[in-house]
């Protein structure tokens, strides 16, 4: 027993080192593949989300949406308190820079007309809304 | 004779009976790949989730998917393409049927306070006609008369010979005869249940010729700073206008006015926010510099609390 017994202990100390660095190896793999997991292949979905969080192409959807609700109707406080729930801070400025925006990616026409009427009922004007004033939208009004 | 076994002798250090058969452990290792994916998804999930960027519409909250819900109608009421205003119905991954669920939306929306403004009646009635086209029907179509008739016949006893206009902002108002005005009619109660947020801290008249006949209404924080994009409403017997603080060029951030016309009995409130105030009526009167003009008023809303 005691010749065998400095063997056993030095066995038992390697298998317990063995164990250890595989478990912190193991660890590690699985850390990442966990935040991997977790980040980019099933990343958290909120919910219940306000408006002023939406994508910016949404964003510009809505806006420009409620800009031709303002075009039917000539309802610029409607206009508003609809857009008021993204939280804009200047709201004239945002809808001027967003139709300025859409000029200078020649956005949809109709689009643009859109915004355009609603930065002017707003009391923002340029004078690039000029010549799309004079401009029917293909197949529109 | 006996022989006696040879002496256990013991394996020279470095040989293998002194190393582990394998170089890992593999129990280990599917240990602590496990513990680590648990500990990753944790920290993915609950430690440091991605920050909320690029929301969808199916993400919004209810109230949110509503006004999602009535920008589509407006857009589709102005360009008509049903494709369109369906894809991005679709895009709100309604349980059912997209159409249904405007109605769905439509009927929620009638049954609350957004009916109670033109605008929101008008979103509402949008909405009816788009589902009522596509053969689908909801409440609202109960809740709301069907036809939205226009109420400009004067009572009997007003001396007023049409209804007054709806002034807007920038209209210049029109000296009257006193002959004309009539007499001081009865304003109506509201509908809309205040609901004491704000109250009127100050309303007072003046008379300056170079402001006649206008309600000059501020709409202030508690320490008496400026709350632009506030909505004030200013009611008569036959109408109403609601106009919006802030957007006037030239004009602080809490300030909109709105212009009487001389006899009409006005009160002005913040819909759904405050009580509307005392019933407030433009008259004839000479200013500090021998100027006649019609009388004006200056109302402050401020938080209740």
């Amino acid at each position: 027993m005691d010749d065998a017994s400095p063997v056993t202990h030095h066995l038992i100390r390697v298998s317990m080192v063995r164990f250890l660095v595989s478990l912190i190896i193991g660890a590690v793999i699985g850390l990442l593949v966990g935040l991997y997991l977790g980040w980019v292949q099933f990343p958290v979905e909120f919910v219940n989300s306000p408006i002023s969080k939406l994508a910016p192409e949404y964003r510009d959807d809505y806006t420009v949406m409620i800009a031709k609700g303002f075009q039917a109707d000539g309802d610029a406080v409607g206009a508003v308190d609809r857009l008021r729930v993204l939280n804009i801070s200047n709201m004239p400025e945002y809808i001027f820079q967003q139709a300025e925006r859409y000029i200078s990616i020649s956005g949809d026409i109709a689009d643009i007309q859109a915004l355009i009427a609603l930065s002017e009922g707003l009391g923002r004007t340029s004078p690039l809304f000029d010549q799309y004033r004079q401009i029917t939208p293909p197949g529109g009004a | 004779m006996t022989t006696t076994p040879p002496a256990r002798e013991r394996p020279p250090r470095g040989s293998r009976y002194y190393r582990p058969r394998r170089a890992i452990s593999w129990v280990a290792l599917l240990l602590g790949v496990a513990l680590g994916i648990g500990g990753g998804l944790y920290i993915a999930w609950q430690v440091a989730p991605l920050e909320e960027v690029d929301t969808e519409p199916w993400q919004l909250n209810e109230q949110n998917r509503h006004d999602f819900v009535v920008a589509i109608m407006l857009g589709y009421a102005q360009d008509g393409n049903l494709g369109t205003a369906v894809t991005r119905l679709l895009e709100l991954r309604p349980s059912g049927d997209p159409i249904q669920y405007v109605a769905d939306v439509a009927c929620s929306l009638a049954r609350s306070g957004y009916v109670d403004s033109a605008s929101g009646e008008r979103a509402i009635r949008v909405m009816m006609t788009f589902y009522t086209n596509q053969g689908r029907s909801g409440c609202a179509d109960t809740l709301l008369p069907p036809v939205q008739l226009p109420s400009p016949t004067p009572s009997a006893g007003d001396a007023t010979p049409t209804p007054p206009r709806a002034p807007t902002k920038t209209m210049t108002p029109t000296l009257e005869p006193l002959a004309q005005s009539p007499t001081p009619d009865i304003r109506v109660a509201p509908t809309v249940v205040p609901q004491g947020a704000f109250e009127v801290v100050r309303l007072e008249q003046f008379c300056d010729a170079d402001a006649g006949g206008l309600i000059e209404v501020y709409v202030q924080n508690s320490n008496g700073n400026p709350m632009p994009g506030q909505r004030v409403r200013v009611a008569w017997r036959n109408g109403r206008s609601d106009f919006v603080t802030g957007l006037k060029p030239g004009q602080p951030g809490d300030y909109a006015d709105f212009a009487m016309e001389t006899g009409i009995s006005y009160t002005v409130e913040m819909p759904g926010l405050s009580d509307p105030s005392r019933v407030i009526t433009s008259e004839r009167c000479v200013d500090f510099r021998g100027r006649s003009t019609q009388t004006s008023y200056r109302v402050v809303f401020r938080p209740a609390f």
